[in-house]
Parts: C-alpha cells; sequence; structure tokens
C-alpha cells in the first residue's frame, strides 16, 4: 500500500516539481480502478533532482525488484544518469518517469495538468483529457479498460 | 490548461465502455479527491490483507 498522505506531504514540504499521472491521477478524476503504486512525472532540473532526493532518503527508495545488496545510491547523481525509476520505498511502491510516452517531460506535461488538493497540501495531477491521450498513446491492450473508463468519466461529468 | 474531454471516438474503446460500472464512478464524482485517495488506500490494504490470507491458506 502507498501512504499517499505522507508522499504527497513530503513531495509538497520539500518543494518538489512534479505531476501525478497514472492510475493514481485517475483515481483522482474519479476512476474506481485499484492502482498498486504511484506514477510521478518529475521535472529533472539540478535543484529539483536534489529535491526528489532529499524527499524520499527517508523512505529508503530501492530499485523494485532487484536483489539487495546491489550498489545502488540513492543521490541526485543516478538519478541523473537514469530517468525513469520503479521504486520501492518504506510508504510503498512509486514510480519516478522523467518522460512519459505520447505526454513527454514535466514542462511539455505542465500545461496539462489541474490542481489538485489533498491532505492538507496541492499538488499536480495530469488532466482527465491528457491523461486518455497519453494512455492511448502507448497503445497498450492492457489499457484499454482504463481507458474506457476514463472516457466513462469524461461523459458524466458533461451530464 | 484545458480539461475539456474532447476526443475521437474509437470503437475498440467504446467496446469496453459498455462494461464500465458507471454507478461507481457516479458515487466517486461526488467525493472530494481526499476521499478518492483515501478509498485507493483502504481498497489496497483490503487487497493486501486478501493476498496475506492466500497465502496462509496455501502453507501445509
Amino acid at each position: 500500500m502507498t501512504d499517499l498522505a505522507a508522499l504527497l506531504r513530503a513531495l509538497s514540504a520539500n518543494g518538489v516539481e512534479y505531476i501525478l499521472i497514472g492510475g493514481v491521477a485517475g483515481i483522482a478524476h474519479g476512476a474506481a480502478r485499484l492502482t498498486q503504486d504511484v506514477d510521478v512525472v518529475y521535472r529533472r532540473t539540478p535543484e529539483n533532482l536534489g529535491r526528489v532526493v532529499g524527499c524520499l532518503a527517508p523512505y529508503e527508495p530501492y530499485l523494485r525488484g532487484a536483489p539487495r545488496g546491489l550498489p545502488f545510491r540513492w543521490d541526485a547523481e543516478t538519478l541523473k544518469r537514469g530517468l525513469n525509476f520503479t521504486l520501492d520505498t518504506t510508504i510503498g511502491p512509486i514510480d519516478l518517469l522523467g518522460e512519459v510516452t505520447g505526454g513527454g517531460n514535466y514542462e511539455a506535461l505542465l500545461d496539462d495538468t489541474v490542481i489538485l488538493e489533498a491532505f492538507g497540501v496541492e499538488c499536480r495531477g495530469l488532466s482527465l483529457l491528457k491523461l486518455i491521450q497519453v494512455k492511448r498513446a502507448a497503445g497498450r491492450p492492457k489499457d484499454f479498460e482504463a481507458i474506457a473508463e476514463l472516457e466513462a468519466i469524461a461523459e458524466e461529468r458533461q451530464r | 490548461m484545458s480539461d475539456e474531454p474532447t476526443f475521437a471516438r474509437d470503437p475498440v474503446i467504446e467496446a469496453y465502455k459498455q462494461d464500465v460500472d458507471r454507478t461507481l464512478i457516479r458515487r466517486n464524482l461526488r467525493m472530494s479527491v481526499e476521499e478518492r485517495f483515501m478509498q485507493l488506500m483502504d481498497h489496497q490494504k483490503f487487497a493486501e490483507e486478501l493476498r496475506a490470507a492466500g497465502l496462509r491458506a496455501l502453507k501445509p
């Protein structure tokens, strides 16, 4: 289980620039589908890499599924050398994405975000329309049901 | 920023849409974002408890 309250408060307290995408963004828009992890597109400026590292360090991030003992260092240099990281933390699984298929990076997505309020903080989430576009662009059959639900949400909101 | 849901209809997605439970969507749309997140965490916890119970049941 991901402790969303702890995660969103920590991201906010550390001033991390990020956008919620994927299943949790769908939940924010009203989706009923269960999701296991949190997908976040983070801004890849040197300052923000440092914020991401400082924010998650207390939660012991480690590469999900990797054997223990690998020489994985949680620091800005590691983030800079990589792009997308699937992490396990003590507050649950988190996917840190530098880019997303069909949407691009943080800067490219920023105009298609909405402000979400929860747990006493504000965060950015991908808009419903962009979420649909990104999932359509990914073209994965496993997303068909999710796309159908997101489009149904859009229709229900217009009723 | 644009959140107007304007998109082309895809016949495959339209077929999947017939099976979407809109009663759940309508209920969720009456909730705040925080309530939706709380509900997600409750469901995740329930799923983890079921998974653990299943594993215990498989043990000889």
